[in-house]
């Protein structure tokens, strides 16, 4: 059963080598350099004599005398005229819209005087619920990088020149006027108001294309739509209504079209409490371990060239025109047996950009009933237009018919796959404009750059599908002198307005959709503080998501009310699309000819990074992989057996591992990839659950123009992107050679075996299956009870303390293990809302990564204790060898957010000599900095490893500069005012957002009413996109979390050891067939 | 020496007493005039030629019937009126219009002082204490300063030495011409000392002893007065602290004089956690009108108001470069605490005057009360939680009054002591 269970947090771990089992003994993980400093021959032959340090001595205490003479003077600037909405100390909130090209989010911007410092989810958003990812919550960074271009500027012989916008504008000018062609490449757009200005630039200029190019591609989708359907779209999916979910090498929890949707939906289906005990089936072939495919009930792995065959299997399965598949085909026939039975709840989803593949996967969905009910074709996703042909043929065209290139938040020479030649063929380009922010790897290579505002700084409006629109409003003032890249066109167009009046000029023309508000005002007044507005009435709600949504004052005169604008969107000209169409009989031959090579290799994109948009944000870079749990890096993902045939880690151990696990994080053995005709040499990471003679690579990474520290952080693989046979770009090369680099090792960054549990693994994650949980609600979550001379008690009445009061409140967090899907939007979120330092990749390396909230993953193992002794085959060493011993192929795996756990009984708290961190009478383990000495005994006596310490002052230390967004002026601005910036050689953890919860309680004490359940979020609960952790006040029997403590899925995380944490957690129920299958 | 002494004593009681003599002598009268007038007068009267409700007092001593007169109109105004006086039939009703009110209790030599402090005008010396440019910490003037009469007496004691010195060695001379030695060589100066010195180990070294205890002593006391040691930790260090302000704003005159509220000026006090000083255009509000009172220098202060808003009073237009003001912060809270001004004020009901002493009696701001840690745990020890009326709290009231019956039930005892509440 459960308990019974061995998980494990890794290779090394897996094979209990000694450096693991060494780390369990130590004290601390880490390696304090103490022999090392006083052997240093420097520091034992200093010739500082007696009399020197006297002299030194006594010259200090005169300086530090005389530096206290002087009481500091603090000096308050007041505002000269006050704002109406700002009250210093009170945050402001603005709906806005946060879209890369890549990432869409419907937000709400915190302020605090005017500068935004968070995120948050708009809960009126029907496409993103009030749900962001980890990239929207650490892209209000953006705004403060002081790396920004800070006005326009053109280049000059090899060196850039700064402009004024007067002078680029004419200068420009005279260069379009007498361009022969002019092609603007944009990442994808869904806003009308940039169509529209497009549109105006299109038609002052002869022959102007627009042609769309993503870096993450989704044309063969399109494609394969155009196919089916004669229209090239991108149906937006309803998870939530599908009983049983297939996902081909489809990253839909973390990456795929609209990933926190999905996640949102996904996780209504996977909930189950008393009220509901029915679960959807989630099946998932994939090369990679994927952040879905972690989460999937059963997950096969497959090779990158066998997918279309599987898609071909199922179809086949589900009784379509496919044909049977060589490879699973046992596994293909259950899954296809799942969909049938699930008629018209069932969906498939594919995140191949083959259109051949897709267009099979888009059969199988038609057998199985899926559009109409899982997938709705008639609201269509418009946010990933991109269209790989007309890349394709505007790079031939480019130097000939197209002399002038305005690239608008896209990056192709970064991205574009080498087959294309897209550089060389630009270097035949005359006029080259770019609308980056920095000097990127394309803008490089422009003659002008006109920096675009930061999202935040811009107006804009959005239509990420049928329908449903956004608004975008600034919530600062632009920091520099950049201008809107609409605005940019507009003046070549020799339009003169403003970009906020053109944006309020085609909503007039929306205002015809809903009959609310026949006042043109007073229609964008409230799309404005709704931050959407999705074709009828913009919804009306006293409670708007947050207390103060402001808006501001709009200009009478700058609508004309009898000149509506004309609605251009996308809804409106369709997505266009140069692709063509694909057959089924073409599709199933390319399947067939899919062919391949020793190994493949699965281009992929992180849950942090994406598609590389945000590679200089250091919360993202310091973000742990959900899966490797590695920071700051990008490297070949590889399953054990061909590592070992690569003798990369080619030591023999006793239990027959050919892997060198002690060396594994230290000393990583470097490859040479070539696919595609593209090198990169990168760190190999041993990966369970990698298809065999498969390899992975994150996209996103060695990116270039930031500064010396982004610059160097890993490889870019997309110029490894294939040219499929279908026309699109294959994210997957199916041939690709791996070379040993001889001699060369490097040390990755992870945070996977650090803070292990001590190896108690059975007490911390436990697990159920739907089948055991319908017969039994507390299925795989036994009590816990201790041997006492009275007989077996539970742990909580075998108490060596007097338990706490709790007069008012009792503060308790749930974790449901059944809904995280380990995405790591919490991590980001607590790192933003309570300063938490970002410490880089050597302090990484050290274990010394501050997070206050890690996500632990655990791959678990398929020997069972019970069933192996049953069968009598093993001996106990033998035994307990092989529970540590997973299947390499295709372990099962769970996440567990753990942060403090405010324990009732708290170790650290009596430990402290300085009582620095004590027990506050509402449930939660408070640290007072000030009081703080640094010994670190409560990190040595935390059962759950959560307490974190400044071994430097990151904020101004000169080692952090260029990485710690505090270390400058501007950086520094999007720090928190509620939460202290702790100071070098104190101990910090999980306040469970304290500046929250007071700041609730206040709003309560001052209407004279009980706090209302939900009132108070913190930030990881706030920032969730499946709602899996719950906060509240269990004192408060309406409450959710007081609910959820009765459920009988609860448990406590080390229960044992009796320190009655008030974070408690929900044991995990998994829709497996097999009794078993949970581990 | 004796005598000396006693000559140098008495000397210094005599001048001490003279110049207390003339200080006191040469104040009285006029200083019970001021506080007079201003008590019982000048809400209707100036000390100018203006007239206010009554008429401008200035030389009124030469205007008015001689004699007993102003007794007895002082003292009971509308019997002279009834009486049908010529002077005052002139003025009332004709030109003012309120009878003013009799002040029977007043003597005569109280109307005489105020009617000299009246009559003689505004003086050049400035009444109102820093009128004009920052002030500083008062220095003291004490004229009684015992370092004067040291030095005196040192001065004289050199001289009496170097006399009784110089007389020696004449007298040594003439002993040593007449007994027939020969003179003794000069010596240098430092010889001559050294030999001294020799000479007279005891007394130097008595001298050095005191003289080094003296100098450990005082040097004591000036690391004392740095700050460098405190007695004890003082909580009330920074009581008292009153920097100069950009502008000499007085909250005696605005909350105080005026009665303005002190929530219209700090309006964040219970919205926010910062009570906030107000913005310029809060100021303007009023002082757009207001460009000059009767308090001396008002005009150039609210000029500098002017200055920062950027407002042309001369046209009555905001068209200058504004110039934010930089004032100096008076209650200051270390920044790892987090203190709200609304918590106290709104739910705690906590008047203003608890935590920044009476500030409508004071011309510049000054921190009264020490804001240390233990000043505010001892306050939450003795406070008690106001929990009546306030829903948030009735669960709390109940168990709490069960608990500690009859005892008054404190913020401490509902978690007002934890760190958390307001460090994180």
């Amino acid at each position: 059963m459960a308990n019974e269970t061995k998980y494990w947090k890794g290779l090394a771990h897996l094979n209990n080598d000694s450096s693991v089992v060494e780390k369990n003994q130590n004290e601390f993980a880490e390696y304090i350099p103490v022999e090392e400093f006083v052997t240093d021959k420097g520091t034992l032959e200093a010739n500082t004599s007696r009399r020197d340090f006297l002299k030194f001595l006594g010259f200090s205490t005169v300086a530090a005398t005389l530096a206290a003479c002087e009481a500091p003077v603090i000096k308050s600037v007041p505002y000269v005229n006050r704002p109406d909405e700002i009250i210093p100390g009170v945050a402001n909130w603005y709906a806005s819209t946060f879209f890369d090209g890549h990432d869409y989010s419907s937000i709400v911007v915190k302020t605090r005087e005017g500068r935004p410092i968070k995120i948050e989810g708009n809960t009126l958003s029907k496409v993103t619920m009030g749900g962001t990812n980890s990239r929207t919550q650490a892209s209000v960074l953006s705004v403060y990088d002081s790396t920004r271009l800070r006005g326009p500027k053109a280049k000059s012989g090899a060196a850039w020149a700064d402009k004024s916008w007067e002078d680029v504008d004419k200068e420009i000018g005279g260069k379009l006027a007498s361009a022969k062609g002019i092609a603007i490449v944009s990442s994808t757009i869904i806003s009308p108001s940039t169509y529209r200005a497009i549109g105006e630039f299109s038609a002052k200029y002869k022959n102007v294309s627009h042609v769309t190019y993503d870096a993450v591609s989704y044309s063969g989708m399109l494609k394969a739509n155009l196919s089916s359907f004669g229209k090239a779209m991108i149906p937006t999916y309803n998870f939530d209504k599908a009983d049983v979910i297939v996902s081909l090498s489809c990253d839909f929890l973390g990456n795929w079209i609209s990933p926190v949707e999905h996640a949102k939906q996904y996780s209504m289906t996977r909930k189950v409490s008393a009220d509901k005990k029915t679960m959807s089936r989630h099946y998932q072939f994939e090369t990679m371990l994927s952040l879905t495919g972690a989460n999937a009930d059963e997950r096969f792995p497959v090779k990158p060239s066998q997918l279309g065959q599987v898609a071909l299997g199922l179809l086949n399965g589900v009784g379509g025109a496919g044909s049977a598949s060589s490879v699973l085909s046992k596994e293909i026939q259950t899954v296809a047996e799942a969909l049938k039975a699930a008629k018209g709840k069932a969906l498939v989803v594919c995140g191949s950009n083959d259109a051949a593949i897709q267009l099979v996967v888009n059969e199988i969905n038609k057998a199985i009933g899926a559009y109409g009910t899982t997938i709705n074709t008639s609201v269509e996703d418009f946010t990933h237009q991109g269209d790989d042909a007309a890349m394709k043929s505007l790079v031939e065209k480019l130097g000939s018919s197209v002399d002038t290139v305005i690239f608008y938040n896209s990056n192709p020479v970064y991205s574009a796959p080498k087959a294309l030649a897209f550089e060389a063929a630009l270097k035949k380009v005359s006029t080259k404009i770019s609308f980056a922010s920095h000097v990127d790897e394309t803008a490089a290579l422009c003659d002008y750059i006109l920096p675009d505002h930061n999202y935040l700084e811009a107006w804009g409006d959005h239509m990420p599908r049928t329908g449903h629109y956004s608004l975008q409003q600034p919530a600062i003032r632009p920091l520099f002198s950049t201008r809107h890249a609409q605005e940019s066109f507009l003046r070549w167009a020799d339009n003169k307005k403003d970009y906020l009046s053109y944006v309020k000029e085609t909503w007039q023309g929306m205002q015809g959709m809903q009959n609310v508000y026949g006042d043109f005002n007073a229609f964008w007044i409230n799309c404005v503080r709704d931050g959407i507005f999705e074709g009828t009435a913009p919804v009306k709600t006293e409670e708007a998501p947050v207390a103060a949504i402001k808006t501001v004052t709009v200009e009478n005169d700058s609508v004309k009310a009898d000149q509506p604008a004309v609605v251009t969107t996308a809804a409106g000209r369709g997505i266009s699309f140069t692709g063509g169409t694909i057959s089924l009989d073409d599709a199933k031959s390319q399947i067939a000819a899919m062919k391949g090579g020793k190994f493949e290799l699965a281009i992929y994109s992180k849950t942090s990074i994406g598609s590389g948009n945000q590679a200089n944000n250091p919360w993202l870079q310091e973000m742990p992989d959900p899966i490797s749990k590695i920071t700051w890096d990008n490297y070949v993902t590889m399953h054990p057996a061909d590592a070992q045939a690569m003798n990369l880690f080619g030591v023999e151990t006793e239990s027959g591992m050919m892997v060198r696990f002690d060396q594994m994080e230290d000393n990583l053995d470097v490859v040479n990839v070539t696919a595609n005709g593209h090198t990169v040499k990168l760190p190999v990471w041993v990966q369970p659950g990698q298809a065999k003679g498969t390899i992975g690579i994150a996209v996103g990474y060695g990116r270039k123009g930031f500064n010396e520290y982004v610059d160097n952080i890993g490889q870019n693989i997309f110029p490894a992107v294939a040219i499929t046979a279908s026309g699109t770009m294959g994210f997957d090369a199916y041939e690709a050679s791996v070379a040993k680099v001889d001699g060369e090792t490097y040390r990755i960054a992870a945070t996977q075996t650090h803070h292990t549990m001590m190896g108690r693994n059975t007490d911390i994650l436990r697990e159920t299956t739907l089948a055991e949980y319908l017969k039994d609600e507390r299925a795989g979550n036994p009590a816990v009870t201790m041997h006492t001379y009275k007989g077996e008690q539970a742990v909580e009445d075998v108490n060596l303390w007097n338990d706490f009061e709790r007069p008012v409140h009792k503060w308790n967090m749930a974790i449901d293990l059944n809904s995280c899907i380990g995405c790591g939007a919490c991590v980001v979120a607590c790192t933003i809302e309570n300063n938490v330092p970002v410490v880089g990749r050597d302090e990484v390396r050290k274990s010394r990564e501050m997070h206050w909230l890690r996500i632990d993953r655990y791959y678990s193992s398929s020997t069972v204790k019970a069933e192996a002794e049953e069968k009598g085959e093993m001996g106990t060493m033998e035994l307990y060898r092989n529970m540590e011993n997973p299947t390499f192929d295709n372990p099962k795996v769970a996440f567990q957010p753990v942060m403090c756990q405010h324990c009732n009984h708290a170790g650290c708290e009596t430990v402290c000599p300085v009582i620095a961190t004590t027990h506050s009478n509402e449930g939660l383990n408070q640290m007072t900095y000030n009081r703080c000495v640094g010994t670190r005994y409560c990190a040595n006596n935390c059962a759950y490893k959560v307490r974190r310490f400044n071994w430097f002052n990151y904020v101004e230390y000169h080692r952090f500069k260029g990485l710690n967004p505090a270390q400058d002026d501007i950086g520094r601005m999007v720090l928190n005012p509620d939460v202290t910036v702790r100071a070098r050689g104190v101990m910090e953890k999980c306040s469970m957002c304290a500046q929250r919860i007071q700041a609730g309680k206040l709003e309560a004490k001052k209407a004279g009413r009980k706090v209302i359940d939900g009132e108070i979020k913190t930030a990881c609960m706030q920032s969730c996109p499946t709602d899996a952790i719950i906060f509240g006040d269990v004192l408060d029997p309406e409450s959710k979390v007081a609910k959820m403590v009765k459920d009988g899925r609860k448990f406590e995380v080390l229960e044992v050891v009796g320190t009655q944490p008030n974070v408690f957690y929900m044991t995990k129920v998994w829709n497996r067939e097999d009794k078993n299958a949970h581990i | 020496m004796n005598s000396l002494w006693q000559n140098v004593r008495s000397t210094r009681l005599v001048v001490l007493f003279s110049l207390a003599f003339f200080v006191l002598a040469s104040n009285a009268f006029a200083q019970d005039g001021k506080a007079l007038f201003k008590s019982k007068c000048s809400s209707c009267h100036t000390i100018t030629d203006k007239a206010s409700t009554g008429p401008g007092l200035k030389d009124v001593l030469n205007r008015i019937p001689a004699g007993d007169w102003k007794y007895n109109w002082v003292k009971n105004p509308a019997a002279v009126i009834k009486s049908g006086d010529s002077y005052i039939a002139g003025l009332y009703p004709a030109k003012f219009k309120t009878i003013m009110t009799g002040f029977p209790d007043l003597k005569n030599e109280e109307i005489d002082a105020i009617l000299a402090y009246a009559s003689a005008g505004p003086q050049d010396v400035a009444t109102t204490p820093g009128a004009t440019g920052p002030v500083g910490p008062e220095v003291v003037q004490d004229e009684n300063n015992p370092w004067f009469i040291i030095a005196i007496i040192i001065a004289l004691l050199i001289v009496l030495i170097t006399t009784l010195r110089f007389t020696k060695i004449h007298l040594r001379n003439a002993l040593n011409e007449k007994e027939g030695r020969p003179e003794e060589p000069a010596q240098p100066f430092l010889t001559a000392s050294r030999s001294w010195v020799n000479n007279n180990k005891k007394l130097v070294g008595f001298l050095g002893f005191f003289l080094f205890c003296y100098l450990v002593v005082q040097g004591w006391y000036v690391l004392k007065g740095v700050g460098v040691y405190a007695e004890e930790v003082k909580p009330d260090q920074w009581v008292g602290y009153h920097p100069s302000q950009p502008i000499n704003f007085s909250h005696k005159i605005h909350a105080g004089d005026n009665g303005i509220q002190c929530q219209y000026c700090h309006s964040g006090v219970e919205k926010s956690k910062h009570a906030s000083i107000p913005s310029v255009n809060v100021c303007m509000n009023c002082h757009k009108a207001i460009s000059q009172t009767k308090n001396e220098g008002s005009a150039e202060e609210i000029q500098k108001i002017y200055t920062a808003a950027g407002y042309d009073p001369a046209n009555g237009t905001y068209t200058l470069v504004p110039q934010p003001l930089r004032w100096n912060k008076v209650h200051n809270l270390p920044d790892h605490v987090y203190f709200s001004h609304q918590q106290h004020v709104v739910v705690g009901g906590v008047a203003c005057e608890t935590c920044h002493g009476d500030v409508k009696k004071m011309g510049t701001i000054e921190q009264q009360r020490p804001l240390t840690m233990g000043w505010c745990i001892d306050c939450h020890r003795n406070t008690p939680l106001k929990m009546e009326g306030n829903g948030y709290y009735t669960e709390l009231h109940e168990k709490m009054k069960e608990k500690y019956k009859g005892q008054p039930i404190t913020v401490a005892m509902a978690g007002g002591l934890e760190c958390g509440r307001c460090h994180y």
